[in-house]
């Protein structure tokens, strides 16, 4: 065959890979979400649920830390495609949020002159978000500076600055609990109109968002506590942080100030 | 040509990260859901034999009980057959040995999908285990969704679970199409296969997320009280059909693309024809597939009330897909033009499905029109035609997909005289399962009923003889699918490329392929396509 080739020498694996991690993470999340949800919201059985948490919570984070561990250690198949799959997956995400997005503003423009709708606080909380984006904002700083010392290879700045945004964005999801413990006090809960319908829905999901950041923060700065950085990861895992960081502007001006 | 493997290893199996297991267990999840919905298909079939009760227990909870085979059939053909079976197994097993890859870019997200994938269907077979089975369909629209002593979270987790699958498996091979294809290679030097699967995932990627965002919020309803879809409290409920359809309308072109591909690669290299039109079928046909797809929902909310303007722009947009298809169509018959054609299992399916896209898509046109539509919408003349060109058209790809394949995946041939009986009362059950559907349809049959007492009587009669073809639809599955599991064990050794296919994954590797697939690095030259056939 002229116009193909097969360049001879090359050593080629003669096993199967494999690895353990996916599926401890996938027995993990049926039992810790799927199954846990259904036992508390569906037959509102307090020791499934447990047993379901007990069983799903180890085996997600075992499973994290082997795939981790592999990751940092084994070779890709092609190295570096981390940073081109990353801004894909987040494409989805944008997706995801401009679903959530649209159903608030689809209620919020059916409303008409009818918003806030009854059972709203009068006295929403401004000050607090105000003081969350500054935390936020602060934290992709930091981040970045740990990107840097990581450029530089200074480990110890990066295990710093890692840390002091792990630091900040706890302190980030502290106020959104402060928050909701606050709003729930003024009897404004999930279920109370169509706006804390939004409100609660697309700041919960934000939040969630904001603590996947902050596993992924973690699994960078016990990796770096071991000695052991990667670029791929770190900037992807900055690269996420900045998405979210971004979506958070969106959540402020819509949810909070429109 | 050796491979390295020896025995079977059952560690190897559930811990690997080789993208042709993978794709195996894919075809092994999505054949188990296609069976336990086929055997719902049949009950409904059944029930549909007669007016009034016949297989359910009384009039009473009749209705309750339909539905939960109609949600499971749905559901479980959609979410846990055809997508996981073509841009699962098929994309996983074909697409980095076509691009000449080692693996895919990530083979442990490859392996993560493939198990939340399962976990998907371990979901889903849960329904007849729980007491409050799920009864919302497949498309779980509230308000009922909301309401239903049915557990509607186990819906919710279904689809989330098989998003995300999807979701992560688009950008893995995203990724790997466009970085990994082997040195040389060039966009229009793709196999159609590999093109259908990067439209179709792009496809994914943008609107999965949509949909795992709809039923969130339908989750969120339904457990935590919100109000996303409820009008007396400021929500709308045609907010969840159009994110639902958002998705789910373009769904069916991540479900048509990929079956096209497989016959394009089964009619190339059975007539020993170059694609007919490759550029045309690809940018004019597929790419535009993709561009449009995202802007035709609405015609399923045709008779959920929206304003006319809309609905006409919804109709031009509806029709206006058909000129893409249309194009892939013109190649796919373009590729048997003059062809030496070698008339096998794979053909048989290939030359099946010309017919049904051509049914399926006529009787799509009435349904596009909006002042017809109103009339056949909500009729089983929409039943049969979906089931035309959805179900029986991207099922037989992925029978075809098997059969063409089956010689690389297991080294052994299939037995022809049972595949082509088992093809036969395939065909012939679908058409008499499906046609009388459709006159009944025109005469007013309303879809989803289980009980048609209240009609003229003699739809029973067209009632009974679809069920009859389910029936021998059933016996054709039973044995297409032993004549597979039957073959892989003791079929006739086969040889390397059978069929004389010029694709790299028939060209290159061993058959069956060892771990990393080609025993050397794989370039090709700009001359090379897999389809330059010397006749």
């Amino acid at each position: 065959m002229a116009n193909t080739a097969s360049a001879h020498g090359h050593a080629h694996a003669h096993h199967w890979e494999t690895s353990v991690a996916p599926l401890l993470i996938v027995i993990g999340v049926l039992f810790l979400v799927v199954f846990g949800f259904l036992s508390w919201f569906s037959y509102n059985n307090i020791l499934w649920t447990q047993i379901c948490a007990g069983i799903g919570t180890p085996l997600l984070l075992a499973g994290i830390a082997k795939w981790t561990a592999e990751a940092l250690t084994q070779k890709p198949v092609v190295e570096g495609l981390t940073p081109i799959a990353l801004p894909l997956f987040i494409v989805s995400e944008v997706f995801i949020f401009l679903g959530l997005f649209t159903s608030y503003w689809t209620m919020r423009l059916s409303a008409g002159d009818n918003w806030p709708p009854a059972g709203t606080p009068t006295d929403m909380n401004l000050i607090l978000p105000i003081i969350m984006t500054v935390i936020l904002v602060t934290s992709s700083f930091t981040y970045h500076v740990a990107e840097e010392k990581l450029a530089k290879n200074d480990i110890g700045g990066v295990r710093l600055w890692v840390f002091i945004s792990i630091v900040l964005g706890a302190i980030f999801l502290g106020c959104t609990v402060y928050e909701y413990q606050h709003l729930f006090h003024m009897n404004f809960k999930p279920s109370t109109n169509a706006y804390s319908t939004a409100f609660y829905s697309i700041t919960g999901f934000h939040a969630s968002h904001v603590l996947v950041g902050l596993g992924a923060f973690l699994t960078v700065l016990i990796a770096a506590l071991a000695g052991k950085t990667n670029k791929y990861l770190t900037f992807c895992v900055g690269l996420y942080w900045h998405f979210v960081d971004v979506v958070w502007f969106f959540v402020v001006s819509q949810v909070y100030y429109w | 040509m050796s491979t390295a493997s020896s025995g079977f290893k059952l560690g190897e199996w559930i811990f690997t990260t080789d993208h042709k297991r993978i794709g195996i267990l894919y075809l092994i999840g999505s054949i188990a859901a296609f069976a336990v919905a086929g055997i719902m298909a049949l009950l409904i079939r059944i029930e549909q034999a007669a007016p009034g009760p016949t297989i359910v227990s009384d009039a009473f909870t009749g209705g309750d009980q339909y539905n939960v085979w109609l949600y499971f059939h749905g559901a479980a053909m959609i979410l846990g057959f055809l997508i996981p079976g073509l841009t699962g197994f098929a994309a996983n097993y074909l697409l980095p040995l076509m691009i000449g890859a080692k693996d895919v870019a990530f083979p442990r997200i490859n392996a993560l999908s493939v198990w939340l994938f399962w976990a998907g269907i371990v979901v889903a077979l849960l329904t007849f285990i729980v007491p409050d089975k799920p009864d919302v369909m497949w498309t779980g629209y509230p308000p009922y969704s909301v309401t239903t002593a049915g557990n509607t979270a186990l819906y919710v987790f279904t689809v989330h679970l098989m998003g995300f699958s999807s979701i992560l498996a688009a950008v893995n091979f995203l990724v790997t199409i466009i970085y990994m294809r082997a040195p040389g290679m060039g966009w229009n030097q793709l196999n159609m296969f590999v093109w259908s699967c990067f439209t179709a995932l792009i496809i994914q990627l943008i609107f999965v997320p949509v949909l795992a965002a709809a039923v969130t919020l339908l989750l969120f309803d339904r457990y935590l009280g919100t109000h996303f879809f409820d009008p007396a409290n400021g929500g709308d409920v045609l907010l969840y059909q159009n994110l639902f359809w958002f998705y789910s309308h373009p769904a069916v072109y991540v479900i048509f693309l990929p079956a096209m591909g497989i016959f394009y690669e089964i009619f190339a290299t059975m007539a020993k024809n170059p694609i007919f039109n490759y550029k045309a079928a690809v940018y004019g046909g597929m790419c535009c597939i993709v561009l449009i797809s995202g802007e035709v929902w609405v015609h399923h909310l045709y008779y959920s009330g929206m304003p006319d303007w809309l609905r006409i722009g919804q109709m031009v947009t509806t029709l206006l897909i058909s000129v893409p298809v249309g194009l892939m169509t013109i190649s796919l018959f373009g590729t048997l033009y003059k062809g030496a054609i070698t008339f096998n299992i794979p053909m048989y399916y290939g030359t099946a499905s010309l017919y049904l896209l051509l049914i399926g898509g006529l009787t799509g046109i009435p349904l596009a029109m909006t002042v017809m539509s109103v009339h056949l919408g909500e009729t089983s003349f929409t039943h049969a035609h979906f089931h035309f060109i959805m179900g029986i058209f991207a099922t037989f790809s992925v029978f075809a997909a098997v059969d063409f394949w089956f010689p690389k995946i297991t080294g052994k041939m299939l037995n022809p005289a049972q595949g082509k009986l088992g093809f036969w009362l395939n065909f012939i059950g679908v058409n008499i399962t499906f046609w009388p559907l459709f006159i009944i349809g025109v005469e007013g049959m309303p879809r989803r009923y289980w009980d048609y007492s209240q009609f003229p009587s003699h739809f029973a009669g067209y009632h009974k003889v679809a069920t009859l073809g389910a029936i021998i639809v059933a016996i054709g599955m039973i044995l297409t699918i032993s004549n597979w599991i039957i073959s892989a064990i003791k079929g006739e050794k086969a040889p390397d490329n059978p069929w004389g296919s010029n694709s790299l994954e028939w060209t290159h590797t061993a058959t069956p392929p060892g771990p990393g697939n080609f025993p050397a690095p794989v370039t090709v030259d700009a001359t090379w396509t897999p389809y330059s056939y010397k006749r």
